[in-house]
């Protein structure tokens, strides 16, 4: 048993980390401006075409992606160390390109679905968005009402999904509806729906805290041929599933990065502010802080590497996932909160990009299985229910 | 024309260096270590030399403890071809890293020695000059442009006065300066072949060279705190301090 990183790793580690110091971390100040007026935080186009271009160079491109799309293939193992790097700025930055939807498409895309859709998708030339939850279901995939029914050749949905990301870009979206509503989960099926499909309507785009942007969909006699279904009939819920898993960990991986610049900027201010005499760094609340903080992000990033080791050995590692999403999510909520503490009321100041984490962070306890229903997975699995 | 280039194993520069508890030396323990900055830029010196297709292979050598085969390895994925590990826990003194430079010129038969000026960790700023004087190769130090023809190797100096351009025969030693170019990012498909590019290995003892140090290090300590400063009532009163406390003017 060992604890490091390969040398590769280590060197990739860094050239994420010199990456984010020199070319991200110099747009938080223009990322905060615009997320104070209510402005879209995420880089402009013009910013990203100068950021894909460095990546390209930097071989940072298709970092998850297999090789036979051009990606780097990289092991569950290295994106934690590439994730946690990213985590660290407040800039909503994914490596080119981001395709969050590539495992789950790989599993299940036909020969003539991967010409059309995964080749374009996996070359970043395509931006694809997933519809799984409804306004009356959302952890819970099985109490779906988004109905498909065939019609001939053809499959006829209705209904309305709700918090999907990306609409307004998406050329492409999966859209998971119910085929066969009496086998429960094993009923519900995936579909490709191209952008500007009769019937797939977007109806409106709710604003998000941490500066992100949902919407809302209304699929109102959505007429697809049968070319149009995602895999397997009724087998539309484990690939989904393999989606949420990568993610999952991504995510834990972030609140690492993100724990540790809270931690860092919270060292730097301690050290400086003189109150009642003394520096912030002599009392021992502060003191507490950062080394709660510091014990526990060194836990969360164990934590990620073991589900990742398992995950790249192929075992089965949802109990680890579900902990990951929580403890990283809710680690890096109270680290932050705690700097903001620290730093009073210019840690209330949106000049500052401790609230933008903060935002962020709060979201992710929510989004891909809020914290009560992952506590509840990893308690049924102890308990055997 | 094939070129040697050293580099060297320090503290990141981003780390923030404090000494050791009883002050024998600097505290090194879990501490980031990386490239020294000189060194990266002599390696992509060398590296664009190759590109230009002055250079035709470029070998990397660092010499240090075990862990060193990372800055070997950086410098292989940044694009040197292959690499040497000499390998020693002593702390070498820059007479004896121009010794052991020495020793492999004679086995390596370079024509051009790429190195930094100085490391950014005792900034000595001795070992290019040493090895100048140890091999009676010309030197060309603080090179802020580089220019290889015809055998010569045009040299752009940074100086106190100014730039100052020496033209020398090769072979030929050059130690680099910050501005002589901008190093690249080892990218990722590099990263990855650096990990077949050969690397061989040797000792100080092997190449005859001795690592006895000839300086005593007596104490490593933090320069004194900056006192903070004071506001003065006017341009007099500042005349005064400035004359009388600071004794500047």
């Amino acid at each position: 048993m060992h604890f490091e990183l390969t040398e590769e790793h280590r060197m990739l580690q860094d050239l994420v980390a010199k990456f984010v110091n020199q070319h991200l971390i110099p747009l938080e100040p223009q990322v905060l401006k615009r997320e104070a007026i209510g402005g879209n935080p995420e880089p402009t186009p013009e910013e990203m075409q100068k950021l894909d271009e460095i990546c390209r160079q930097a071989g940072l491109w298709g970092l998850d992606s297999p090789e036979e799309f051009g990606g780097a293939d990289l092991p569950a193992m290295a994106l934690v160390a590439v994730n946690e790097e990213v985590g660290r700025t407040a800039v909503p930055f994914h490596f080119p390109p981001d395709s969050p939807n590539l495992h789950m498409l790989r599993a299940t895309v036909n020969e003539q679905q991967r010409k059309k859709y995964l080749e374009p998708y996996a070359r970043g030339e395509t931006i694809s968005a997933i519809g799984i939850s409804e306004p009356g279901a959302g952890s819970d995939p099985a109490n779906m009402s988004t109905r498909a029914v065939k019609d001939g050749n053809e499959w006829v949905i209705n209904g309305r999904k709700i918090w999907v990301s990306k609409m307004a870009e998406a050329d492409f979206t999966i859209l998971m509806a119910v085929t066969d509503p009496e086998k429960g989960r094993n009923g519900i099926s995936a579909f490709l729906v191209d952008r500007d499909t009769s019937g797939f309507i977007v109806e409106r785009e709710i604003p998000m805290i941490g500066g992100h942007r949902t919407y809302e969909i209304v699929i109102d006699n959505c007429r697809l041929p049968e070319s149009q279904l995602l895999g397997e009939r009724g087998r539309g819920f484990a690939p989904m599933q393999l989606r949420l898993s990568v993610r999952r960990l991504q995510m834990a991986s972030w609140c690492i990065g993100m724990a540790r610049r809270a931690v860092e900027m919270m060292c730097e201010h301690a050290r400086q502010r003189v109150t009642f005499g003394a520096p912030l760094a002599d009392r021992q609340t502060v003191q507490w802080w950062i080394a709660d903080a510091e014990t526990k992000i060194h836990a969360c990033r164990l934590m990620c590497q073991h589900a990742a080791w398992k995950l790249d050995q192929g075992q089965d590692v949802r109990t680890e996932i579900s902990m990951v999403k929580v403890f990283g999510t809710e680690m890096a909520q109270e680290v932050v909160d705690n700097a903001m503490q620290c730093f009073g009321a210019m840690g209330m100041t949106k000049e500052m990009p401790l609230q933008l984490l903060a935002n962020r962070i709060r979201a992710m306890r929510i989004y891909d299985g809020p914290s009560e229903v992952h506590r509840w997975v990893i308690a049924r699995r102890r308990l055997g229910l | 024309m094939k070129i040697l280039v050293a580099v060297k194993r320090v503290i990141d520069y981003n780390v923030k260096v404090r000494p050791k508890a009883d002050g024998s030396d600097v505290d090194l323990a879990n501490v980031k270590m990386a490239i020294n900055p000189f060194c990266e830029i002599a390696v992509e010196e060398a590296v664009r030399l190759k590109e230009a297709g002055t250079a035709t292979e470029i070998v990397a050598v660092s010499i240090g403890p075990k862990q060193a085969q990372e800055q070997i390895r950086t410098a292989l994925a940044l694009g040197a071809d292959r690499g040497i590990h000499v390998e020693t826990d002593a702390r070498m003194e820059p007479l004896a890293v121009a010794k052991t430079l020495k020793a492999l010129i004679e086995k390596e038969s370079p024509d051009l020695i790429i190195m930094g000026k100085q490391s950014i960790d005792a900034d000595n700023n001795q070992t290019g000059q040493m090895l100048g004087a140890l091999t009676a190769m010309p030197q060309g130090t603080f090179a802020s442009e580089v220019k290889v023809a015809d055998g010569k190797v045009a040299v752009t100096r940074e100086v106190d006065g100014g730039l100052q351009t020496v033209e020398l025969n090769l072979p030929a030693i050059v130690t680099t300066d910050l501005r002589l170019n901008e190093p690249r990012y080892a990218s990722l498909p590099n990263i990855m072949k650096a990990k077949k590019k050969p690397l061989d290995t040797t000792t100080p003892d092997e190449l005859g060279v001795s690592t006895e140090a000839r300086v005593n290090l007596l104490k490593v300590e933090l320069p004194p705190e900056r006192q903070a400063g004071i506001k003065v009532p006017d341009v007099d009163t500042l005349v005064d301090k400035l004359k009388n406390e600071a004794k500047v003017i």
